[in-house]
């Protein structure tokens, strides 16, 4: 594939013969403007030229933190260049599986994330690939429109399932768990707290909302009685 | 006290370009000291002007553009195109040069014509793209004779020191130049993605550390909060549905009356709140809220919330006159701005647009009386009571009320049939295309 330095071979609407995603270009899936901020910053031409899968995965391997665009001018972060990247080349299926599977960089691992959710079409194989790495707790440097925030790999994980925007991009429509889960095509979700998920449950009710605060989990409980016991139950067995 | 210039401007004079054909005029030999200062300012504006991003915008230990000024340690030296001229000496400058160092050319003790007129050719000859050719002066017999001697002395004292001063300042020149370079990449290297950007002191990334494994207790059980909190929206989620079906069965299968029964209750709640607002004033201007900032769900602060939900309804401004039905009814409009001006529209309400009779007929004409008071007499219909009344007063006048005065006041008869007139009547006499 002839490498430009600027993507706009790519971007050009007219002529795009390269793989389809979603039935288009998949660049498309970010917007114009936030295409043209990607392809006109530092970064992406200094960085993202000519890469391939591997040497994507070298630069993903450096990143240091998450965001779409900051600042007044908009700047991509290098996160977003190399999604972007991820787009222009569409890579396989196993190489961007192999991506999310590396638990040394956990930010490569949310690069994968991003692109599954923005390239799959077929939600069930998102929600089963995406649901896993909840348990993945670890912390996340994300850089908002003015400062920084921190937040975790399941957080950023539950956003991509259930926001509509995130990264300075709209995600494609996905349909809602629920609605997944009425027509069959998924399980319930079974969630990794298992079985200390009505202990949890029944403290929480017990003592006052303790939003925040860091939760102690205490061995089995014993008699602890509380009605939603039954409804519990139908859910974590799902 | 700036320095006078002639021509009356800051910009400095550019060189003249070359054109064939044409004499070369050297430029003006007055403009020195301004174009002294100018030279300096030069040399250290150039140096820094490519900004590449690929180099860190942080100050160097070692100053780069002073690298090839700094090489006599003495007095600072503004002209660096002149140590490159090494080997080029010319008559006028051999006079100068004594003990090997270059001197200042501002020094006071160098006062020959020589001097002065070698420093004239240096300034001028400072254009970057270095011309290093300075203007041979034109030295008489006698001088000629006087520098030989003089200079003769001097080189030859000075021959061997002098080169040996030139070896050192290249070096250290060349020296200077490579660490500079070698610190830009070292900086560069270890600044990573500082190459592209820029405000990693204004916003330092440290603001958020993300080191795993400071507090794994804490850390776990800050997820679990956050898997608690997943599965149980989740669960609300599924409740709220199961609740609204719920709602739909409920109504179902409450019979008709009581549905009714829920509806008014609910109903007069809504009125309730209504109520609480204040009522608008006659032909109170109606501002919209605006829609753009309307969803408020994060809306926490107080007087922002009552700002936006707060209710205009009979609400007086300064300048606003205080009741408008006293104002003739040309003033009576609710943008006063239009007043007197093309855009305002003769537009009032739609009541006072309606044409037909539904207005009317809701009763209003039987509250408000007669609907034709107000009106001048020329408008009014001609019987004054028919449809100033409900208009559904069929039956007994019919469609006849009106047409009693006028010329059709006769009461229509029998329509009178011919005989032998049996299907067609008027049709008999019809032109037919089949």
């Amino acid at each position: 594939m002839a490498h430009h330095a600027d993507a706009k071979r790519a971007l050009d609407e007219r002529g795009y013969k390269g793989q389809l995603v979603r039935g288009d270009n998949p660049l498309k899936l970010f917007e114009k403007p936030v295409r043209d901020r990607i392809v006109d910053s530092y970064y992406w031409k200094e960085q993202c030229f000519g890469l391939n899968a591997a040497t994507l995965l070298d630069r993903a391997t450096e990143l240091s933190f998450v965001g779409g665009t900051y600042g007044v001018a908009q700047r991509p972060t290098p996160f977003l260049c190399l999604a972007f990247k991820l787009l222009q080349i569409v890579p396989d299926k196993e190489i961007i599986l192999f991506y999310l599977e590396q638990e040394e960089y956990k930010y490569l691992r949310v690069l994968a994330a991003f692109y599954i959710r923005l390239a799959w079409e077929k939600d069930e194989e998102v929600y089963a690939t995406l649901e896993p790495y909840l348990t993945d707790s670890r912390k996340l440097k994300r850089r908002t429109r003015e400062g920084w925030a921190l937040t975790y790999v399941d957080d950023f994980i539950d956003d991509l399932l259930l926001k509509s925007r995130v990264c300075a991009t709209t995600l494609p429509k996905i349909n809602p768990r629920l609605f997944l889960e009425d027509e069959d095509r998924l399980e319930p979700r079974i969630s990794a707290l298992g079985g200390e998920l009505e202990e949890l449950d029944g403290e929480d009710e017990e003592e006052d909302e303790s939003n925040g605060e860091v939760e102690e989990v205490n061995g089995p409980v014993n008699g602890r009685e509380h009605e939603a016991d039954g409804s519990d139950e139908e859910m974590v067995g799902g | 006290m700036p320095p006078p210039s002639s021509r009356m401007t800051k910009n400095t004079l550019q060189p003249t370009r070359y054109r064939p054909g044409k004499a070369e005029v050297e430029p003006d030999v007055s403009e020195d000291e301004s174009e002294e200062d100018d030279e300096a300012e030069e040399v250290t504006a150039k140096a820094p002007a490519p900004k590449a991003s690929s180099f860190p915008s942080r100050k160097l230990a070692v100053n780069v553009t002073q690298a090839g000024q700094r090489i006599p340690s003495g007095p600072a030296k503004p002209k660096p195109p002149e140590e490159d001229l090494e080997g080029f000496v010319t008559a006028s400058e051999s006079s100068e040069d004594e003990g090997g160092a270059l001197k200042d050319s501002s020094d006071p003790s160098n006062e020959d014509d020589e001097d002065e007129s070698s420093e004239e050719e240096d300034s001028s000859s400072d254009d970057e793209p270095a011309k290093p050719m300075l203007r041979p002066t034109f030295i008489s017999k006698a001088q000629r004779a006087q520098q030989g001697t003089s200079s003769t002395t001097t080189t030859t004292k000075t021959a061997e020191e002098q080169s040996a001063e030139t070896e050192r300042i290249r070096k250290e020149k060349a020296d200077e130049l490579l660490q500079a370079q070698l610190e830009k990449d070292a900086a560069a290297k270890a600044a990573g993605r500082k190459a592209w950007d820029d405000d990693a002191e204004i916003d330092p990334e440290d603001a958020v550390d993300d080191t795993d494994a400071l507090d794994p207790e804490a850390e776990l059980a800050a997820w679990k909060l956050r898997e608690l909190k997943r599965v149980r929206r989740d669960r609300a989620a599924i409740e709220g549905r199961e609740k609204e079906k719920e709602e739909i069965e409920r109504r179902r299968n409450l019979s008709v009356e009581e549905r009714e029964q829920e509806d008014k209750d609910f109903l007069s709640l809504q009125q309730g709140e209504r109520e609480g607002r204040g009522k608008m004033a006659f032909m109170q201007k109606y501002f919209h809220k605006g829609a753009f900032f309307s969803t408020g769900e994060n809306e926490e602060d107080e007087e922002v919330k009552a700002v936006l939900n707060r209710d205009l309804a009979g609400a007086r401004f300064e300048d606003e006159t205080g009741d408008k039905s006293v104002l003739p009814e040309y003033m009576r409009i609710r943008d006063m701005t239009k007043l007197g001006k093309k855009g305002r529209t003769r537009y009032k309400d739609l009541r006072g647009e309606d044409t037909g009779r539904w207005g009317m007929e809701a009763g209003k004409g039987r509250e408000m009386g007669r609907g034709f008071e107000g009106v001048d007499e020329r408008f009014r219909p001609d019987d004054g009571f028919g449809f100033g009344f409900g208009g559904g007063r069929d039956g007994g006048n019919g469609g006849g009320g009106r047409e009693q005065t006028g010329a059709n006041s006769a009461p229509l008869g029998e329509r009178r049939r011919r005989e032998g007139e049996s299907g067609e009547g008027r049709e008999g006499k019809r032109a037919r295309f089949d």
